[in-house]
């Protein structure tokens, strides 16, 4: 079965690029927070420089690494479905469940290696460029150099490769089992990852106003928050349509009706795509809210912002930017893939008499109501950590920032879903209508 | 009155030493109200000839007229007006969109033409192929008799000039494919439909008016079979098969 991995991955490179992305981006994440551990490690470094790189580690590398898992995790999902047509026709030509399972995850530990191999090199020079900033603001002493050990390869390569196994192995049972069963098992976890989550922003409560790893709790509490909303999503798109239909169809014509029977058909598969783009909501908005607070709160203890305090700053604005740079390549990532995927149905629609703008409207359409149902669930698992976070670190308990930050945001979601369905779809449609179908 | 007319159309794909000419200086005239079958060997070109009479593909030379009316040039937007509005087409693999239920899809050229769907008017259609009690079905919860049905329906729902249809009965059981067969027959007798239909059983040839044979691109210089009998047809089809031999073809 592994040979057969081999030779499906060698037969197929394209549609596992998605898998593959979002892989080597993952364990750049990781391996890059993750080797501040190393770096931390090192034998001879002084107590000051080893606490400061423990910190950035443990508090960027907690939520980080949570979010590769779930990002990682929800494009396999999403690819392994791609493939169900695939996966009957080798069940109906005598595979067992077993074997199809073996073959699937072969394939996907095959390309998520592939992704973490490639990941090393970038990590290694973004944690270079990180720790040269550490040296400008004074945390770490100019004579430790940034290694990569263990702890980085480690966390990297395991992360990477147990969320796309993980995965690949809830997918494809779903897939092998013939029909969907209730999604039971999503329902439930999405249930907990909230309650985990509601209880880390409380955990905020608990915890000492000035403590450093402060903004840890409620940024692991609104990213938890964030990836159970994920697993309502679904509903919340068909709460969503009744009222939105009229508006599409109003606004994208024949593609706006299009677009509201497909995602009302379709909602259930959207959780894949949702995922993403509620992470990003969620987890752009509280990591720079959390900054934002941070720093007033510092400029309003009275004492003077000393240049340090800037680099810090910077820095912070740094490290919180590659996990929102991580989730927003995600986010493009996913809907790409499920775009492309979607090239028979866009010549089907075609070949029915649909013009390709009307298929781009249907696009259009469909992008803002996902953007919309991220937008309602990743805002107030963000606010969750955002307030909690304001009321234990000031005396306030809305953070003055918060509205342009969500908007800017907001602006980046639709704008890289919407660029990322329709510049995909115009790729697609490209292709003559009977060919798209006959593929 | 001719409702389709191709004069002198070719079609080649590829470019240099491997291309293949599909069609090669193909012209016929089809009077409205008659029912066409198209025969021939495999890769003769008949999905070419459907593709390029029905506005799915742009011929490299020649000319098509639906109703009197040129296929018309320029964007592929154009041609996608003139087709739904004049053209139906049943393909083998039905090709009918997942998420949309029987009703929905038979009336999919009218919302996408921004047309009214007349609601009581393609249940009625629906109704005559058989399906009245299939209405809110989606395709994966339909046979494939019964999803082609959909499919005919969806081609008819314009009212076109032409009807094309591509091995219609391909995939499909002898008994849902004498129906999809007899569906055709009716909207040229009942509803004075033009229909041209590709397909390799002389049976389903023989529900046709006529029946015009296809090899290496060209139609065969000894012309049509009027009123064939399912027997006239197979035994041309065979002699069509040697002469292909014969060349070295
Ligand atoms: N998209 C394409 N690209 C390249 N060659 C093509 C393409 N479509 C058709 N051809 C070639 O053109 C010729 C005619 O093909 P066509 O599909 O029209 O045959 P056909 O008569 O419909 O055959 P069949 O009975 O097998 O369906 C064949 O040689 C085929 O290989
Ligand atoms: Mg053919």
């Amino acid at each position: 079965m592994f040979a057969l991995a081999v030779r499906s991955v060698r037969q197929r490179p394209g549609r596992l690029a998605a898998t593959l992305l979002a892989a080597f981006f993952g364990a750049a994440v990781v391996i890059l927070f993750n080797s501040l551990h190393d770096t931390a490690q090192q034998p001879g470094i002084d107590p000051g420089s080893a606490e400061s790189l423990t910190l950035t580690a443990g508090v960027v590398g907690g939520y980080g690494t949570l979010l590769v898992l779930l990002g990682v995790a929800s494009t396999l999902t999403l690819t392994v479905r791609q493939r169900s047509e695939e996966m009957d026709l080798l069940r109906r030509t005598g595979a067992t469940p077993g074997q199809i399972i073996r073959m699937v995850i072969g394939e996907a530990l095959l390309v998520a290696t592939a992704g973490a191999l490639l990941a090393v090199g970038p990590a290694v020079l973004g944690g270079r460029a990180l720790v040269a900033r550490l040296h400008e603001t004074g945390q770490v002493a100019a004579g430790v150099d940034h290694v990569l050990g263990p702890i980085g390869l480690g966390a990297g390569f395991g992360v990477t490769l147990s969320a796309a196994a993980g995965a690949a192995w809830l997918a494809v049972r779903r897939v092998t089992r013939g029909r969907p069963g209730r999604h039971r098992l999503r329902t439930v976890a999405g249930a907990l990852a909230v309650t985990a989550g509601a209880g880390g922003v409380g955990a905020t409560f608990a915890m000492d106003p000035t403590e450093p790893a402060l903004m840890a709790a409620p940024a692991f509490g609104s990213i938890l928050i964030s990836a159970g909303l994920a697993a309502f999503s679904p509903a919340l798109v068909r709460a969503l349509i009744p009222a939105l239909g009229g508006p599409l169809r109003l606004l994208f014509g024949a593609g706006g009706h299009l677009a509201v029977l497909n995602l009302r058909r379709r909602a259930t598969e959207l959780a894949g795509v949702l995922m993403p783009l509620i992470l990003f909501v969620g987890m752009a908005t509280v990591t720079l809210c959390l900054q934002a607070v941070e720093s007033d709160a510092i400029a309003g203890s009275g004492l003077t912002r000393s240049v340090e305090d800037r680099n810090l700053e910077t820095l912070n604005l740094v490290v919180v930017g590659i996990v929102t740079v991580f989730c927003c390549l995600l986010l493009i990532n996913s809907l790409a893939s499920a775009t492309a995927f979607r090239r028979r149905e866009f010549g089907q629609q075609r070949l029915a008499g649909a013009t390709r703008s009307q298929v781009l409207r249907m696009v259009g359409a469909e992008a803002l109501v996902l953007v919309l149902t991220g937008v309602l669930a990743g805002t107030p698992a963000a606010l969750a950590g955002v307030l909690s976070f304001t009321a234990v670190r000031t005396d306030r308990i809305w953070p003055g920032q918060a509205l342009p930050t969500w908007l800017g945001i907001v602006a980046v979601a639709a704008l890289a879903a919407g660029l990322a369905g329709l510049v995909t779809a115009v790729r697609t449609v490209r292709v003559p209508a009977t060919v798209a179908v006959s593929a | 009155m001719s409702a389709l007319r191709l004069t002198g159309v070719r079609r080649a794909y590829g470019s240099g030493e491997a291309a293949v000419t599909a069609l090669d200086g193909v012209s016929l005239d089809l009077a409205t109200g008659s029912f066409t079958a198209v025969m021939g060997p495999s890769g003769s070109g008949k999905t070419t000839l459907l593709h390029c009479a029905a506005g799915l593909e742009r011929p490299d030379s020649g000319l098509v007229e639906v109703n009197g009316e040129p296929m018309p040039g320029g964007s592929e937007t154009r041609l996608t007006r003139f087709r739904r509005e004049r053209i139906g087409f049943v393909f083998q693999q039905y090709n009918l969109l997942p998420t949309l239920t029987a009703l929905q899809n038979a009336t999919l050229p009218l919302t996408l033409a921004g047309k009214r769907v007349d609601r009581a008017r393609a249940i009625a259609l629906l109704e005559e192929v058989g399906l009245g009690d299939r209405l809110h079905h989606r395709p994966d919860q339909l046979s494939g008799g019964q999803r082609q049905r959909v499919a005919v329906a969806r081609a008819l729902v314009t009212a076109p000039s032409v009807v094309f249809a591509d091995e219609p009965t391909g995939a499909l059981d002898t008994r849902s494919a004498r129906d999809v067969l007899a569906l055709l027959r009716s909207a040229v007798d009942r509803h004075g439909r033009t229909v041209v239909m590709v397909t390799h059983d002389p049976v389903a040839a023989s529900y046709a008016d006529s029946v015009i044979f296809l090899a290496d691109g060209r139609l065969d210089p000894a012309g049509e079979l009027r009123r064939p009998s399912a027997d006239a047809i197979a035994a041309r089809l065979a002699h069509l098969g040697d002469q292909a031999v014969g060349t070295g073809v």
